[in-house]
C-alpha cells in the first residue's frame, strides 16, 4: 500500500512538472507568434523596407545596454525624420478628411484600419486622373510633414499634393512651403527613393535601375532599402555589429573600469573637432557626389562614408569659398547655372537651412582655430543626447538639440571669457543686444518657411550688406535704423570703416530697403525680423504692420506666409487671419482688412519717421515705397531647402 | 528542528518588514518624482533596485515557508537541514544586496560590479530548493486525520 502510494505520488508529481513545462511552452509560442503579428520588412511590398546589413543592427540593438542615449534619441527629431505612416505616426487626422489645399480637385484621406488613404489627382497621369493610394511614409515631424504614397510601382514612392504644417496645424499646397516661384505643380515621385533616403535614413540605398532624373520616374523602378527609417544611432556611431559582438560578453566592464575608448565603435564627440563635425557634415552640408560612378556605387551600397572617416574623401562639399574653380563644381554649374547662387550669398556664406556645416567650416573659430579644445565644432554649442543633469524636457531640448550649457553666451564664452560682456556689446548685460548669438549668428539663413541663425560666425558688416545683399545683425533687431546709422555707430563702438553709402542707404531704414527691393529670400528674413520680439522691442512696433501688408501680396507664397505669421504678433492683430494661399481677390481682401486694423489702433509713435517712409503729416511717402518697389530683385529664387 | 524553524520563520517576518519598507521607500521615490531613480538615464538603478525588493521579498516568504514546511516535516535531519539554512540565508543576502549595490553605481545599461553577488546567490538558492525538493520525497506523509 506504501509501495503503491509512492508511485502514485511520483507519477503525480512528474504529471505536475510536465503540467508547468507544457505552459511555458505554450507561453513562449504565445508571444512568438504575438510578435509575428506583424510581417517582417522582407515581406512588405510598395515601399523601401528597413533591411539591417553591411555591419548594421539598428537602435534596437543598441537599447537594451544604452538606455538613457536610446530614450534622448527617440524623443528627437532625427529619429521621426522618416517613419512608416500609421494612424500614430501621422502628426494629423486622416479619417475621412478633406483638404482643399491643393491645386484643382480636393484630397480625401481615409483611415482603412490600420492604413491609411489618400484619394488626389495623379501628378504623373496624363490628364491628372483621379487616383486612390495607401500612403505609406512620413517625412519630418517638428515643423512641417510631408506624406509619401505607394505607387504601386516597385518600392517607388510618390507624395501627396498637400502637407501639413505643424505649429500652425494647417494643410498647404506642397509647393507653398518652399522658397521657390508660383507655377504649376510638379510631380515629386521618386524624390524620396532617389534622394531624402540619403540622409533621412541610416545607410540608406535607392537601388534605382537607372540614375534618378535620367528617365522619365514613371519608367524607373526601385528597391529602395534602409538600415533603419530616420536618423537611427549608427548614422553617427557607424554600423554596430562589431561592437555589439565585442561587448556581448562581460569583458566590457574592462572599458568601463579603465575608461578607455571602445575601438569597436565611434563616438563622435571624442573626435578631433573637424572630424566630429563632419559626422553632422555628411548630412547639414551642401553636397554632391564626385562624379557619376560614385553615385551608382553608393545607389547600390549606400554613401560610402563612416563616422569618422574624412567627409571629403567620398562627397563633394559644395563651398563656393573654396571650391568655385574645381573641376566638379564646373560641372554642377554647367548643369545648372543657379546652382550656387540659389544656396549661396555672392561672398560664399551658405543662406539655406540644413546646411550648416557649410558654414562652420568657413567660420574663424574653426579655420583660425589651432587648438582642438578650442576649435569650433557641432558639439561646441549641440549635445545629441541630453545630458543627465540638463532640467530641460526632452520636448524642449529636442527643438535645436542645444547643449544645456549654451541656451545662452555660454558657448562662446567657453573660448572668449570676458568679465564685462556688456563693455563689447554697448548692451545692457542680458538683453538681447548682449547676446552672442544675435550679433554673431544672425537670422540670415532660409528654410521651411522660417529662418535660422547663420551658422557662419561672422561680425556686424555694413560693407558686407551692402556687397552681398545680407541684412547685417544691427538692422535685422534695429529695423528703424538707416545703415548709415548702424555703420557709424560701429565705427564709434569698434572703429569700423564707414564704407561708401547710397543716399536710400542714409535715409531709408535699411530692412525697408531689404523689403521693398530685396529678392525673395532677403524679403523673407526682413519679413521674419519684424515678428521677432527683440526687434519689435527695439524698433517699436507702430509702423510695421503697413509694410508686412505689402508683403501680403508677395509673388512668393513663403514670404506671403511669413509676413502673415510676422502680422500676427503686432498688437491688435490677435484675431487676424491671414491665409497665403487663398486666391489673390480674397488675399487682397485680407491686405486691405489688415491696413483698417493699422488705422484703427495706430498710434502716434513712428507717424513722422522719414526713415520709416512716413511723411511729416503721417501719410505714407508713396512715391518713393513704389520707386523702391519697381527696383526690386526679381530673380528667380529656389532654395535647395 | 525547532531551532531551524524558528530561525527560518523569524528571519523571514523580519526580512520582509525590511524588503516591504524598502518597497515603501521605492513608491516614494516614485511619489515625488526623484529624478536620481525616475530619470531615463538612471533606468538601469531602478531596475536593479526593483529586482532587489523583489527578491528581497520574495525569498523572506520562502524562508516563512521554508520554516512552516520543516515544522511540519517530522523527520529532516540537522544534516539535511544545515546546508539547506545556510544556503538560503546566503542567497537571501546575496540577490538582493548584489542588485541594491548592482544600482547604486552603474555604467548606462551595465549595472556596477556589486551584481557579480547575485549568480552566487542564485546558485545558492537553487541549491537550497534543490535540496528542500529532495528532502521533501523523503519525509513521511503524516497520517490523515
Amino acid at each position: 500500500m506504501m509501495l503503491l502510494s509512492r508511485h502514485v505520488r511520483k507519477r503525480q508529481f512528474a504529471v505536475g512538472i510536465g503540467g508547468l513545462a507544457a505552459t511555458a511552452v505554450a507561453a513562449g509560442l504565445g508571444v512568438t507568434m504575438s510578435q509575428n503579428a506583424v510581417p517582417p520588412e522582407s515581406r512588405v511590398a510598395g515601399r523601401p523596407v528597413q533591411i539591417q546589413g553591411a555591419g548594421f543592427v539598428s537602435s534596437q540593438t543598441c537599447r537594451p545596454c544604452h538606455p538613457s542615449e536610446y530614450a534622448s534619441w527617440h524623443g528627437s527629431y532625427h529619429r521621426t525624420m522618416t517613419q512608416v505612416a500609421t494612424p500614430d505616426s501621422v502628426a494629423t487626422s486622416f479619417d475621412n478628411v478633406r483638404v482643399d489645399e491643393v491645386p484643382g480637385e480636393p484630397m480625401r484621406l481615409q483611415v482603412r484600419g490600420p492604413e491609411l488613404w489618400a484619394e488626389f489627382n495623379d501628378p504623373d497621369g496624363a490628364g491628372s486622373p483621379r487616383i486612390q493610394r495607401r500612403v505609406v511614409m512620413t517625412t519630418g515631424s517638428h515643423t512641417q510633414q510631408i506624406y509619401w504614397y505607394a505607387t504601386g510601382r516597385s518600392r517607388m514612392l510618390g507624395q501627396l499634393p498637400a502637407i501639413w504644417l505643424v505649429e500652425e496645424r494647417r494643410w498647404v499646397p506642397r509647393g507653398a512651403a518652399v522658397m521657390r516661384p508660383s507655377g504649376p505643380p510638379h510631380s515629386e515621385t521618386g524624390a524620396w527613393n532617389g534622394i531624402c533616403v540619403a540622409c533621412h535614413t541610416t545607410d540608406g540605398r535607392p537601388q534605382i535601375d537607372t540614375p534618378f532624373g535620367s528617365r522619365p520616374v514613371t519608367t524607373q523602378s526601385a528597391s529602395t532599402t534602409s538600415a533603419e527609417f530616420g536618423i537611427a544611432c549608427e548614422a553617427c556611431h557607424g554600423p554596430g555589429a562589431e561592437h555589439v559582438g565585442a561587448n556581448s560578453l562581460p569583458q566590457r566592464y574592462r572599458l568601463h573600469l579603465t575608461g578607455q575608448a571602445d575601438p569597436t565603435i565611434v563616438r563622435p564627440d571624442r573626435l578631433d573637432p573637424k572630424r566630429s563635425s563632419q559626422v553632422c557634415g555628411q548630412c547639414h552640408s551642401f553636397w554632391e557626389f564626385p562624379d557619376a560612378p560614385s553615385e551608382r556605387r553608393a545607389n547600390v551600397q549606400g554613401l560610402p562614408y563612416r563616422p569618422g572617416d574624412e567627409l571629403a574623401a567620398t562627397r563633394f562639399i559644395v563651398q563656393p569659398t573654396t571650391n568655385l574653380e574645381s573641376d566638379t563644381m564646373k560641372m554642377l554649374l554647367a548643369d545648372d547655372p543657379r546652382f550656387v547662387r540659389d544656396t549661396f550669398w555672392s561672398d560664399g556664406m551658405v543662406r539655406a537651412t540644413g546646411r550648416e556645416y557649410n558654414g562652420l567650416i568657413d567660420s574663424p573659430c574653426f579655420t583660425k582655430a589651432t587648438d582642438d579644445n578650442r576649435t569650433l565644432s557641432c558639439f561646441s554649442c549641440h549635445a545629441m543626447h541630453r545630458a543627465r543633469d540638463d532640467v530641460r524636457s526632452v520636448e524642449s531640448w529636442a527643438d535645436d538639440q542645444l547643449a544645456s550649457g549654451a541656451q545662452g553666451n555660454g558657448a562662446c564664452l567657453q573660448c572668449h571669457a570676458r568679465q564685462d560682456v556688456s563693455a563689447h556689446t554697448h548692451h545692457r548685460v542680458g538683453s538681447a543686444g548682449s547676446s552672442c548669438y544675435n550679433c554673431h549668428m544672425p537670422y540670415t539663413t532660409y528654410g521651411l518657411l522660417k529662418t535660422i541663425r547663420s551658422h557662419q560666425i561672422s561680425s556686424p558688416s555694413v560693407r558686407v550688406t551692402i556687397e552681398t545683399g545680407r541684412p547685417n545683425a544691427c538692422n535685422l533687431c534695429h529695423l528703424d535704423k538707416t545703415l548709415a546709422w548702424a555703420a557709424e555707430t560701429m565705427n564709434r563702438w569698434y572703429a569700423t570703416p564707414v564704407p561708401a553709402l547710397t543716399g536710400d542707404d542714409s535715409v531709408v531704414a535699411a530692412a525697408l530697403l531689404t523689403l521693398l527691393k530685396g529678392d525673395a529670400g532677403q524679403r523673407a528674413i526682413v519679413a521674419q525680423s519684424l515678428g521677432w520680439r527683440p526687434a519689435q522691442e527695439a524698433s517699436g512696433t507702430a509702423w510695421m504692420a503697413p509694410f508686412l501688408a505689402l508683403l501680403l501680396d508677395d509673388p512668393y507664397d513663403a514670404v506671403r506666409f511669413i509676413a502673415g505669421r510676422s502680422l500676427d504678433t503686432l498688437p491688435g492683430f490677435d484675431s487676424f487671419r491671414f491665409d497665403f494661399v487663398a486666391p489673390p481677390q480674397r488675399r487682397a481682401a485680407q491686405r486691405v482688412r489688415a491696413l483698417e486694423i493699422w488705422r484703427d489702433t495706430r498710434t502716434r509713435a513712428g507717424r513722422a519717421a522719414p526713415a520709416l517712409l512716413f511723411n511729416p503729416d503721417g501719410t505714407f511717402n508713396a512715391a518713393v515705397i513704389d520707386r523702391l518697389r519697381r527696383e526690386r530683385d526679381n530673380r528667380r529664387v529656389t532654395y535647395r531647402e | 528542528m525547532t531551532d531551524y524553524a524558528r530561525r527560518h520563520i523569524r528571519f523571514g517576518w523580519w526580512s520582509l518588514l525590511v524588503f516591504a519598507t524598502a518597497g515603501l521607500v521605492l513608491e516614494t521615490l516614485h511619489g515625488f518624482k526623484v529624478r536620481a531613480y525616475l530619470d531615463v538615464s538612471n533606468e538601469t538603478r531602478r531596475l536593479m533596485w526593483t529586482l532587489a525588493h523583489a527578491h528581497g521579498t520574495l525569498l523572506a516568504l520562502v524562508h516563512v515557508i521554508f520554516g512552516v514546511t520543516v515544522r511540519g516535516a517530522g523527520e529532516w535531519t540537522g544534516r539535511t537541514l544545515r546546508p539547506i539554512s545556510s544556503a538560503l540565508m546566503g542567497a537571501s543576502v546575496l540577490l538582493p544586496g548584489g542588485f541594491f549595490l548592482g544600482g547604486i553605481v552603474f555604467y548606462s545599461g551595465d549595472p556596477g560590479l556589486g551584481i557579480l553577488l547575485v549568480p552566487f546567490g542564485a546558485v545558492l538558492l537553487i541549491a537550497a530548493l534543490f535540496l528542500i525538493a529532495r528532502a521533501t520525497g523523503d519525509t513521511k506523509t503524516p497520517p490523515a486525520r
